[in-house]
């Protein structure tokens, strides 16, 4: 039995990195507006931020409804930083980023004693408390239901294939850096918490501080996510953080598959160019989406990696399946020949 | 002005009660959580309007017939959502997300065939005010009262007088030793979310005389009527029922002596107070599933 070949992934690699780069510019000769851009854009800080849940929830399996909460912060915390205190954008985005990874680890020190239900209920309650926060801020410094209009990045102004390699410089930074923390200790202890928690406090580890770690890092990833979307969008608003927008992150890294890194981009990039498409539908939109989103459920509920991952274990069983056939059958003719 | 609160207060907290009773029920049958609850409130209200208003039928029948038709939903949705889904073993976030969807589903049907307006319920009751013991209230708010409280009433004697009430209780408690003993487990989880879905519709015809109609009547509500539900511990059918009225009285108090603009904050701040502090509830429910 000839062994298993070991999968090169370099050529899928460099191929998809060259797709990643010359895309763009396909996009703006094709359509010739800069929308599509725009929703490239989207895209990769979904991205950002759906991987930030991904740690969370596919990962060390804490499940969270709230987690546009940590978005809105960051967006938030840029822009107000910026308005009141005219700090420069280098300074409020990882500003957001921190505040968001904060807010995050607070958090995450009384919940991480919930269980599955009880968790999910909290972070229910903690989007609600921000959405509330926001919408009617004390002394109104948040512009409560107004929203805040934010500068732009100077360098970037508004052109979208600037924004697209500059995001996607961050989405394969924080992608190689998601690669390392998952092979790390750090990672593996997620594993085993989301595997057993019982079983991996026996086994020494600190299963509550790697909940803080696992929620701080994934704050942290979708306040940046925000920090970055609210110079892009140049707005934003308290709607934000409603219980709708958390929905499409976990319906994107669920439809995507948890725990992985190829399943977080199909899932975001699926989905966004789904709602797109269901866009002109305008007030059948979200009943479209409701409807889809059943249907998917109901109907692959391992998300598109999980069927991809069937899809390619099932056609490799079928070829060795075959070539065993095929080698039975040879060694049966040999035999019937040497018999005469 | 202690008086008007404390009736506010009970009225509101009787809606809560409802709804959070829905969810211990589910929680107790099933095991699991739903986000549709909400919707049902909203459905239950649409379908109140509907027989009300359009059809003309009296205020008696239209009730019944809401109660039904809710029933049914819940029944198919446990039939063929939940059910299917448990089936291929899922994780169970995605049932969380399933009635998610189910949730987004109801809301935006009834607002492409409703509109967005909010539609009005024309008056029930002969009188538009009554005045009991001092307190001028709505007729309708009244209602409300006396009728979540009949109905948590009805519910507690048909749990624990009827032969059914009684299976579903054990079902419940353990699907198969109640199995063992003839009990028809899978029957009696798809009754227990349609008598959720329907009480919550019931909530929502209540509600819409008072508030009017709309497509996300129910949607705040039913997430403030978890807090309710954890208040009295989650599972436990009588917390959530004490629970819910607990919940209604400190957000009209708070409301009332503190500070109006963070109403709907405070059931969220209480869910998390509990969450954090006592998350078996008052009642000390432990989780029946646990992770």
């Amino acid at each position: 039995m000839e062994s298993i070949k070991k999968q090169n992934k370099l050529p899928t690699i460099v191929g998809l990195a060259i797709l990643l780069c010359v895309m763009p510019f396909l996009v703006k000769i094709v359509v010739g507006n800069q929308y599509p851009l725009l929703i490239m854009c989207i895209i990769l800080i979904y991205i950002m931020a759906v991987t930030g849940l991904d740690i969370l929830f596919g990962y060390s399996g804490q499940i969270s409804l709230g987690h546009a909460a940590f978005f809105t912060v960051g967006a938030y915390t840029t822009g107000l930083l910026n308005i009141y205190f005219g700090l420069p954008l280098y300074l409020t985005i990882p500003a957001g980023a921190i505040l968001s990874a904060l807010l995050g680890a607070l958090l995450a020190y009384p919940a991480s004693k919930l269980k599955f239900h009880f968790l999910s209920l909290a972070t229910v309650a903690f989007g609600e408390i921000t959405y509330y926060f926001l919408y009617t801020s004390p002394g109104g410094f948040t512009r409560d239901y107004k929203g805040i209009n934010v500068v732009g990045i100077s360098f970037l102004g508004e052109d979208y294939l600037r924004w697209y390699f500059f995001l996607l410089a961050f989405v394969v930074l924080i992608l190689i850096g998601k690669i390392s923390l998952i092979n790390s200790r750090v990672g593996r202890a997620f594993l085993a918490i989301r595997e057993n928690t019982h079983a991996a406090d026996g086994m020494g580890i600190n299963v509550r501080k790697h909940k803080i770690i696992a929620f701080t890092v994934s704050a942290f990833l979708t306040g940046l996510a925000g920090a970055l979307y609210v110079h892009l969008i140049k707005y934003i608003s308290p709607e934000t953080s409603m219980q709708k927008q958390s929905v499409l992150f976990l319906t994107m890294l669920l439809f995507g598959g948890t725990a992985s890194i190829l399943g977080t981009i199909l899932g975001v990039a699926s989905i966004e160019v789904l709602m797109e498409c269901i866009r002109p539908l305008q007030e059948y939109q979200m009943l479209l989406y409701g409807i889809l989103l059943l249907v998917v459920i109901v109907a692959l509920p391992g998300g598109l990696n999980g069927g991809i991952k069937n899809l390619v274990s099932n056609r490799r069983r079928k070829k060795a399946m075959k070539e065993l056939e095929i080698a039975a059958q040879a060694e049966a003719e040999a035999r019937k020949d040497g018999d005469e | 002005m202690f008086k008007i609160l404390l009736i506010n207060g009970l009225i509101i907290g009787g809606i809560y009660a409802l709804i959070a009773l829905g969810y211990s029920l589910i929680y107790r049958a099933s095991g699991l959580m739903t986000f549709a609850q909400g919707d049902m409130i909203t459905l239950g209200a649409y379908l109140g309007l509907t027989f009300f208003r359009i059809m003309h039928l009296p205020f008696f029948i239209s009730f019944l017939l809401t109660f039904i038709c809710a029933f049914l939903v819940g029944v198919l949705l446990e039939r063929g959502v939940i059910r299917a889904l448990l089936d291929k073993n899922v994780i169970p976030i995605y049932i969380v997300l399933a009635t998610i969807a189910v949730s987004y589903i109801i809301q935006n049907s009834m607002q492409a065939v409703f509109g967005t307006t909010t539609l009005r319920f024309p008056q029930v009751f002969g009188v538009s005010t009554l005045t009991i013991f001092g307190i001028t209230a709505q007729t309708e708010a009244y209602a409300c009262l006396l009728i979540s409280l009949a109905l948590m009433l009805m519910l507690h004697l048909f749990m624990t007088k009827t032969i059914f009430g009684i299976a579903m209780h054990g079902a419940a408690m353990d699907p198969m030793a109640a199995e063992s003993c003839g009990i028809n487990s899978s029957l009696t989880t798809g009754i227990t979310w349609g008598l959720a879905a329907a009480i919550a519709s019931i909530a929502g015809m209540l509600l819409g005389p008072m508030y009017g109609v709309y497509s996300t009547l129910g949607s705040v509500i039913g997430r403030k009527g978890f807090a309710g539900a954890v208040i009295g511990g989650y599972g436990h059918i009588y917390g959530a029922m004490i629970g819910g009225i607990i919940l209604g009285l400190i957000e009209t108090f708070v409301a009332g002596y503190w500070t109006g603009t963070y109403k709907n904050l405070i059931a969220y701040a209480v869910l998390i107070l509990f969450l954090f502090i006592k998350p078996t509830g008052i009642f000390n429910e432990q989780a029946i599933h646990d992770v």
